[in-house]
């Protein structure tokens, strides 16, 4: 008897733990890649041939070594108050202005520029944020050209040597690894856009247009020089920027993460403007979202204050609403922003890991919101 | 003894709640052997020539981004059909898309199938004059919410046709036309889809000859508030809806995830519509519904079984309110919506009562599932027999129907057609 009840028992385990077992591998994960061998197939291909610089030093935009980005004649360097957060990717920003070509300023949005300007922008990691010295790996050049009244975008791929880079169109995924400021190394799959993805942010009202260089982002003390001068009066007194009055009577952008620049609400809407506007405004990709985070945008519920989804999917994450006042926990915008799944993730492109800081910010801003005010 | 008998007793339940809980979800699982070719095919969608066919070889390629074109005109991708050239997203790493098209114009995608992207399949934005012709878009393996949102999803767009394609899996909508003018969605199937086909805020659509089943719910022609464009004037005739009975696997928040399951059809706040000479069967909610937004978007928890109707229509209309005043034009009510010559049956004799339809069904219906139902709520200074508000129902074989009266507490609740015995826009 008592020997038949084990056996019964065992069966008994046995059954229960192959229906775990089995029902747990029902629930595939669907979000893992299968692997894909490599076969030679031959394409027909239709591809357009350009003319574009097959490499950056084609250009002429720096002397002497190329990795040290030192600019020509006619190459200026600039800085904007609040960038887009690209994987913690530091830029090194150029303007390529052909001689005595001047840009035209524009109060909001971004300078006028004739053609023939090119704008630069060096994308590298420092191998220790702590130690400029010890050097760092570029890993992109992306460059917007204005041709015959239009902006094209190329991009350039740094060789390991760090010699050149070569143009490219199709992106890649490289690994990449840095020591941060706190002395941590730290590692990421670091994403080059592809062409398409350039224009996907790059674009208001279907047109590809720069976003960095607004009077707002441009209106600060000049950083390439000793010298205690407003970039935008800078470039006035050079001779390269027309129609400015001076920068004092013009908007300035908060620094994001200086808290000497603006209130928390401030600097998250500067945030919000550099890392989300490019698409969510009533220009961009997102239109259709009808949610807007341009710096200047005043209407709160354009800007997530209790506006359901439109076409997040499954991007909501169960929750009802982009901001909910004073509760960062049940609001799409830190569901997305702390997610990884390009599914779900905010931005959808140019960034693999959480911005920390970026998302800490966020918090802070939500969580000073008062519901009673909307 | 005792103790065998409680061991035996736990035993049964747990392979009783495993085979209860083991809900018969339909899962599309084709064998697949994945090709790398993703750098070179990446670069002919990227560098693609205006004027030119993009052509896919037999073969399931494997892509950790999305594909785009961008500002292209008079291109054809054309792959050796839906059974030989698969495009699979599984896994990507990068870009929310399958295929994703921008700005373009006179595009043609055709003879190839489109699986797993994290987000949608194939999304078409700002493009004029876009073919899908036998593109057959799935999410592979058991349906889930894991699915990727639009299977077929032109947005903001003009002069698109689908026709033949398939879209399976979505964990939205299958077929999904938002925002766009002048469209033409036929001969298509769609199943294992929360919803099978979707007109959103779409102005001259027509959608003939297609199959939906096995979805949530077959059909949805809405109109919803805040977008940048709205819709009107959609023609939905001679396609067959039957048995969308499926779980509902949407996202919550989403819009479908308020779609009972078992609505074959639902018009839903959209002006100038003509359905007709379709087939609707075996839909275990409605048939067909005729509703405004604001019964729609009253959250299926808020409607307690006890709290059918008042608190939850008071609510609902609450929660919905705060739209208007942003929305100002923006209108949430049915009409000149003519359903006539279509045939109507259904096997299920009880409706479900996983949603309040059904419960209301069991209230005041006797549980019978009506074919078509109509909500009734319209402006608040409005009348049944406005033009604007008019709701025509005749020649539908035997179809039963019911006026829920809604906005009064369903106190108005009747299955008495006569009022809207007319002819509209035949």
């Amino acid at each position: 008897m008592s020997k038949k009840r084990k056996g019964l028992e065992k069966i008994s385990l046995i059954v229960i733990a192959l229906i775990a077992l089995t029902s747990c591998g029902q629930k595939e994960d669907k979000r893992t890649a299968p692997v894909a061998r490599k076969a030679n197939i031959a394409l027909k291909t239709n591809t357009i041939e350009t003319n574009a610089l097959k490499q950056l030093s084609d250009y002429g935009f720096f002397k002497g070594q190329l990795a040290q980005l030192n600019p020509n004649e006619n190459v200026y360097p600039y800085a904007i108050n609040t960038p887009l957060f690209s994987d913690y990717a530091q830029k090194a920003r150029f303007i390529y202005l052909p001689k005595g070509k001047q840009m035209d300023f524009k109060p909001n949005g971004p300078m006028d520029f004739e053609d023939g300007a090119i704008l630069i922008k060096n994308f590298y990691y420092p191998n220790d944020e702590r130690n400029p010295d010890a050097g760092r790996r570029i890993i992109e050049t992306r460059l917007l050209i204005k041709e015959k009244g239009a902006w094209n975008p190329l991009n350039y791929l740094w060789n390991e040597d760090q010699t050149d880079a070569e143009l490219d169109y199709v992106g890649k995924t490289m690994a990449v690894d840095w020591v941060n400021s706190e002395g941590k190394t730290k590692k990421l799959d670091y994403v080059v856009p592809n062409l398409n993805q350039c224009k996907n942010c790059h674009n208001a009202n279907n047109k590809i247009v720069p976003i960095g260089p607004t009077a707002a982002q441009l209106n600060q003390r000049y950083r390439s020089l000793q010298e205690d001068i407003n970039q935008l009066d800078y470039f006035k007194k050079l001779g390269i920027l027309k129609g400015l009055s001076t920068a004092e009577a013009q908007d300035k952008m908060p620094i994001w993460n200086d808290v000497l620049t603006g209130s928390v609400e401030e600097r998250a809407k500067a945030y919000l403007d550099a890392n989300c506007a490019h698409c969510h405004s009533a220009q961009g990709s997102a239109k259709n979202a009808g949610l807007y985070l341009n710096y200047h945008e005043n209407d709160q519920r354009r800007r997530g204050v209790f506006k359901p989804p439109i076409a997040a999917g499954k991007g909501s994450g169960d929750h009802q609403y982009d901001i909910v006042p004073g509760k960062p926990e049940e609001s799409i915008f830190m569901y997305r922003m702390i997610s990884n799944d390009p599914a779900i993730r905010m931005p959808e492109i140019g960034r693999s890991v959480v911005h920390q800081e970026g998302v800490d910010l966020l918090q802070q801003y939500i969580k000073g919101l008062v519901e009673e005010s909307f | 003894m005792k103790k065998r008998l409680i061991f035996l007793f736990v035993f049964i339940l747990v392979v009783a709640v495993y085979f209860l809980q083991r809900e018969s979800l339909p899962t599309y699982s084709p064998s697949r052997d994945y090709i790398d070719l993703e750098a070179e095919l990446v670069e002919q969608f990227i560098l693609a020539k205006d004027s030119s066919v993009i052509e896919l070889p037999a073969g399931h390629f494997l892509f950790s981004q999305s594909l785009s074109l961008d500002n292209k005109s008079h291109l054809t991708v054309k792959g050796q059909g839906m059974d030989k050239t698969v495009l699979s997203f599984k896994g990507q790493s990068s870009g929310a898309e399958g295929i994703k098209i921008t700005n373009s114009q006179n595009i043609v995608l055709e003879d190839f199938a489109i699986e797993d992207a994290v987000g949608d399949n194939l999304k078409i934005s700002d493009s004029d004059s876009v073919v899908m012709r036998r593109i057959r878009s799935a999410w592979t393996g058991e349906v889930s919410v894991q699915n990727g949102a639009y299977a077929l999803y032109p947005v903001l767009s003009s002069n698109v046709l689908i026709e033949e394609c398939e879209a399976i899996g979505s964990s939205d909508a299958g077929i999904y036309v938002g925002q766009s003018k002048n469209v033409i969605i036929r001969n298509n199937k769609a199943f294992y889809n929360v919803a099978g086909i979707e007109s959103e805020n779409s102005t001259n659509v027509e959608i003939y000859g297609n199959e939906a089943y096995e979805n949530t719910s077959g059909l949805l022609i809405f109109n919803l508030p805040e977008l940048t464009v709205y819709g009107s004037n959609v023609n939905a005739h001679h396609n067959k809806i039957y048995n969308n009975n499926l779980t509902n696997f949407a996202v919550k928040g989403s819009i479908v995830s308020a779609v009972p399951k078992g609505a074959g059809v639902i018009i839903m706040a959209t002006k100038d519509v003509k359905f007709h000479n379709n087939i609707i069967e075996d839909h275990k909610t409605v048939n067909l519904a005729v509703v405004s937004y604001e019964i729609f978007a009253a959250d299926e928890d808020e409607l307690g079984q006890e709290t059918l109707a008042s608190e939850a229509q008071a609510r609902g209309l609450r929660a919905i309110e705060s739209d208007y005043k942003e929305d100002e034009s923006y209108n949430p009510y049915p009409g000149r919506v003519s359903i006539h010559d279509n045939t109507f049956s259904n096997a299920n004799f009880l409706p479900t009562f996983s949603n309040e339809f059904g419960l209301l069904w069991l209230l005041k219906n006797k549980a019978s599932i009506p074919d078509i139902a109509y909500d009734g709520i319209i402006s608040p200074d409005g009348s049944l027999q406005d033009d604007e508000h008019r709701l025509c129902v005749r020649n539908n074989s035997n179809a039963s129907f019911v006026y829920l009266d809604a906005s009064h507490d369903f106190e108005g609740f009747t299955s008495d057609r006569t009022p809207f015995d007319c002819k509209l826009n035949e």
